[in-house]
């Protein structure tokens, strides 16, 4: 990471483009390992796999099976232990704009208006003052808050500040979005609101979509593809394509309901699940 | 057509009775909210009402207490009537506002060095482990120093000086003001750097415009604490070889056994020192308005 930041820059974007057209993948999981404690605690175990373009993948597992920690590894927030990130071909040697990722945890700064917070992702990118604005009024727009605009981060309720974290991320026009458990503290309403709302950033934006989750519905609705991880160590239990979906993307959550093979998919993952939770006991 | 029939007799006799919802329904009497009512409510009125009546208590008992005294010992211990009265003379006739102004500069000027100094290096440490791991355990220590042990020090090397007066007020707040600006720093949310980060942010970018930006509400309020300290250290200050200031004032009339003007110097300290807390308190309302936005 440089000292003044603004690391995004041209040539750098050209490389990017160029590994596209390549078809290397957006990220890359190649034999990873991660320990903690001087290898007392394993979290992630000799872990590969590719997230292709375009996709949203829902990377799932019960508490404590690395999946927080490989999205991290994604973000360059952390380094592994052994093997290594690669995004577009390139190594992950930081945290950079071109993978947004928005926490679980408020992250707006409180000293900015909800506009302000989203033109400061943009501001680093290096555009120009009338750009930030209306990029962030585009995406303020998007995730239904631009009369919200010059509220402050603290007169919002939990759903709205992670809309905001939602824009800013999308503000910073990265490739791969990083969503770490972003509804976690959110009541089961206003989850659901903020999925289906994630669904229609999925069709207009079409972004390459990283989420982890605990929660089994949202990732089968969310999701082109789920990666279940086991319990400590953290290893692939399934990598599992949604067919049953057929590529279709569902506005509205309940129409998922009816789709031939969903309540299969979501019995095996419960099975699943329980397995791993039961397996930890014993 | 029969069902519709009863519905509207019962309908009708629910009006006849007189308890049918007409109107709104009488306002709930609460409880009365006591004194001792425990985590009750205070309106604005009241905490200013109550706010006097505390001031007002403490004058009432130290008036009692000069009534209580024998009468021989009686002017060792003035009324706070004689003591106000004296502070008006002090001003009116002894140029007491030109002490007051000495002394407000001397707080004033040694605390922003201190803050100079001390904020960059809270900064650096909190921002910094291996900065904090040099610096903490050193400024940690100097913390236990009594800033009273260096006025000799200082009259020996600066003299009966301003400079002298001002270095000990100085050592008397910096080294905890780091150590609480390293606190500020610290408790900056690690999820808002890491987000910055993910953004593209640089580390210049950060301290300046993530961490300290996100730490200056409560870096102020450190400030507004330590400088009432420094309000503390002002009369050890001004003890030896003053010829101005409040405590040089002070130390003069207990030269001459003046009670009046002695306590007359703590009133005017701690009425400055509230005066001081006010302004820090209005500048940190309209430095950072988010701190009170409407929830």
């Amino acid at each position: 990471m440089g000292l003044f930041g603004n690391n995004f820059n041209a040539a750098h974007h050209a490389a990017l483009e160029a590994a596209q057209k390549e078809g290397k993948f957006p990220l890359s999981v190649n034999r990873v390992s991660k320990e903690y404690l001087n290898g007392e605690r394993v979290a992630v175990d000799d872990m590969s796999f590719d997230i292709k373009e375009h996709e949203v993948t829902a990377m799932i597992g019960p508490s404590g099976c690395g999946k927080t920690t490989v999205l991290r590894l994604m973000a360059g927030l952390e380094y592994p232990t052994r093997g290594n990130v690669e995004s577009f071909g390139m190594p992950i040697k930081g945290p950079g704009p071109e993978r947004g990722l928005v926490f679980q945890a408020y992250t707006s700064f409180p000293w900015l208006t909800v506009i302000e917070n989203v033109q400061h992702g943009v501001a680093i990118q290096g555009y120009s003052k009338a750009e930030q604005r209306d990029r962030a009024e585009h995406y303020l727009k998007l995730v239904h808050l631009i009369d919200f605009a010059n509220a402050y981060p603290d007169e919002l309720s939990g759903g709205m500040k992670q809309r905001v974290a939602i824009a800013r991320a999308l503000a910073q026009d990265p490739q791969i979005l990083l969503l770490d458990e972003p509804f976690g503290a959110l009541d089961a309403q206003v989850t659901w609101e903020m999925e289906e709302m994630v669904v229609e950033i999925c069709e207009t934006t079409n972004k390459t979509i990283v989420l982890v989750t605990h929660d089994i519905q949202e990732a089968v609705y969310l999701a082109d593809r789920i990666i279940f991880f086991t319990s400590q160590p953290g290893r692939i239990k399934e990598d599992m394509a949604m067919e049953f979906k057929d590529g279709q993307r569902f506005k509205r959550k309940e129409d998922l309901l009816s789709e031939p093979g969903y309540v299969e998919m979501e019995k095996r993952l419960y099975t699943m699940m329980r397995e791993e939770i039961q397996g930890r006991i014993s | 057509m029969n069902e519709n029939a009863q519905t509207a007799t019962g309908m009708a006799s629910a009006a006849d009775n007189g308890s049918a919802p007409i109107g709104q329904a009488p306002l709930f009497k609460q409880p009365r909210d006591g004194f001792f009512e425990l985590r009750g409510t205070v309106s604005r009125t009241q905490t200013i009402i109550l706010g006097f009546l505390g001031v007002i208590a403490l004058f009432l008992v130290w008036e009692l207490a000069h009534y209580l005294t024998p009468e021989q010992q009686r002017k060792f211990v003035p009324s706070a009537t004689q003591v106000t009265g004296k502070v008006i003379q002090l001003f009116a006739e002894k140029g007491f506002l030109g002490d007051v102004a000495k002394s407000v500069y001397r707080i004033y000027l040694s605390f922003f060095i201190a803050c100079l100094v001390a904020i960059p290096i809270g900064i650096l440490m909190g921002s910094f482990i291996k900065m904090r791991a040099l610096i903490n355990p050193t400024v940690g220590g100097l913390r236990y120093l009594p800033a009273a042990s260096f006025v000799p020090l200082l009259l020996v090397y600066f003299g009966p000086t301003d400079f002298a007066k001002m270095a000990l007020l100085f050592l008397g707040c910096v080294f905890f003001l780091i150590a609480l600006i390293l606190d500020n720093i610290e408790a900056v949310p690690r999820a808002l750097i890491e987000s910055a980060q993910t953004m593209g942010a640089g580390r210049i970018h950060i301290i300046f415009r993530v961490t300290f930006r996100s730490a200056a509400p409560q870096i102020l309020d450190s400030m507004r604490n330590m400088i009432a300290v420094s309000w503390t250290y002002l009369v050890i200050a001004e003890i030896v070889a003053a010829t101005d200031g409040i405590g040089a004032v002070m130390m003069r009339g207990a030269r001459f056994l003046h009670v009046d003007v002695i306590m007359g110097g703590i009133l005017t300290i701690g009425v400055l020192g509230v005066l001081t807390d006010i302004t820090f308190r209005v500048a940190a309302h309209f430095l950072f308005p988010h701190t009170h936005a409407r929830r």
